[in-house]
C-alpha cells in the first residue's frame, strides 16, 4: 500500500535508536570496513574521540528508515547530507524527518539526527518517489 | 608546486598527502566489485533494522516486482572493501587500507564527512556491479578542529550493460595523526 504523502510541514514519525557496540560490530563486518575507530575503544580514545564512533553509513541507513518507515510504497531517489559531529555508541538519536515541498508524485524532505542535548549531528535533504514496479522502469 | 597551505602544514604528513592527492584530481579509476549475493543484502538490512520483507525474502521482493530480495537505499555506497580485502599488514594504523607501501597518507586520520547520492535503479540480489571512481575534489581548510583536508570522490555503480545503479559522491576529513577531531 502506497502512504499519502504529508502535506509540507508534515513530520513523519521519528525514529529513534542507540547503536550498540554490538552492531558497530556487526556493521564493520557487513561492509567489510576495518576502521578500527568503529570497533577498538582504546585506538579509538587514542585518536582524540570520546570512544568508538558510529559509522557516518550507518546512521545515514537509520535516517533513511525513518522515510522508507514512514512513506511506504515511496521509492527514495535522492539523499544528501552533512556529518556535524560524531557519535558514539548508546546515544541516544532521534532520526526526523520533515516534509518541505511535496508535488506530484515526488516530495523532498528534511532529514535530521538529533542528539540528547538537541544538537544536530546529522542534517540533510532526501527526495521520495512514487514507487514504481521495476518491471515497469 | 604550489598550493595554499601554510609553510606550517604543508611540511606535516596532512600537508604531503595533499600535494600528492591535489595532483590526481579527475582520475578515473574503473572495479568490477563482483557479483552481490542475497546474503550479504540480507545481512546489511538485518544491521540497520530494515525489517521490510523486499530486503529479507525473495518472494516478497518478487510480489512488489523485484527479480530477487532489494538492497537498502545505501547499502552499495557503504561497502568498505568488496571482495577479500586487504591483508593485514597492508593496512595503515587506523585499519585502512593503504594504497601503496609508501603512502604518504598513511597515519592520517580520516573520517566521513558527507555524501549525496541518486538512487537510480533498484539493486537486487544476483547484480554485478562495477564502480566507476573519480577524484572530484581535494580542498585544504583551515577548521576549529585544526587543518583538514577534505578529499571528495564520485562513485557511479552500474551494471556492465551500462545501467547506472548509483551515482555517489562522498567527502571524507583527513586530519594530522595530532588533531583532536
Amino acid at each position: 500500500m502506497t502512504a499519502a504523502l504529508p502535506a509540507p510541514g508534515a513530520e513523519l514519525p521519528p525514529l529513534r535508536h542507540a547503536a550498540t557496540r554490538l552492531q558497530l560490530f556487526r556493521y564493520s563486518a557487513v561492509t567489510w570496513n576495518p576502521h578500527r575507530i568503529h570497533f577498538e575503544e582504546e585506538y579509538a580514545r587514542s585518536e582524540g574521540h570520546a570512544g568508538t564512533l558510529v559509522h557516518s553509513h550507518l546512521r545515514a541507513a537509520l535516517a533513511l528508515r525513518c522515510v522508507a518507515e514512514g512513506l511506504p510504497g515511496w521509492t527514495i531517489a535522492e539523499v544528501k547530507y552533512r556529518v556535524r559531529r560524531p557519535v558514539v555508541p548508546g546515544t541516544e538519536l532521534v532520526y526526523g524527518a520533515r516534509v518541505r515541498e511535496a508535488a506530484g508524485d515526488a516530495a523532498v524532505l528534511e532529514l535530521t539526527e538529533t542528539h540528547p542535548g538537541g544538537e544536530v549531528g546529522l542534517a540533510g535533504t532526501v527526495t521520495v518517489r512514487r514507487a514504481g514496479r521495476e518491471a515497469d522502469r | 608546486m604550489s598550493h595554499p597551505l601554510p609553510p606550517a602544514v604543508a611540511d606535516t604528513p596532512l600537508g604531503r598527502y595533499y600535494a600528492a592527492t591535489k595532483p590526481r584530481e579527475g582520475e578515473r579509476e574503473t572495479r568490477d566489485l563482483g557479483v552481490l549475493d542475497a546474503l550479504t543484502i540480507r545481512r546489511y538490512a538485518l544491521t540497520v533494522g530494515a525489517r521490510d520483507p523486499i530486503h529479507h525474502d525473495a518472494g516478497a521482493a518478487r510480489a512488489a516486482g523485484y527479480a530477487d530480495v532489494v538492497a537498502p537505499p545505501n547499502l552499495l555506497a557503504a561497502i568498505f572493501e568488496w571482495g577479500a580485502g586487504t591483508p593485514e599488514d597492508e593496512l595503515a594504523p587506523d585499519g585502512t587500507p593503504r594504497a601503496a607501501a609508501d603512502d604518504p597518507g598513511a597515519g592520517l586520520r580520516g573520517m566521513g564527512a558527507g555524501e549525496e547520492m541518486e538512487l537510480l535503479a533498484p539493486v537486487v540480489a544476483g547484480t554485478r556491479v562495477l564502480c566507476d571512481e573519480i577524484l572530484d575534489a581535494v580542498v585544504y581548510k583551515d577548521t576549529r578542529g585544526g587543518p583538514c583536508v577534505f578529499v571528495t570522490a564520485l562513485h557511479v555503480f552500474r551494471t556492465p550493460d551500462g545501467t547506472v545503479l548509483n551515482r555517489n559522491r562522498r567527502t571524507v576529513v583527513r586530519r594530522n595523526p595530532h588533531e583532536e577531531p
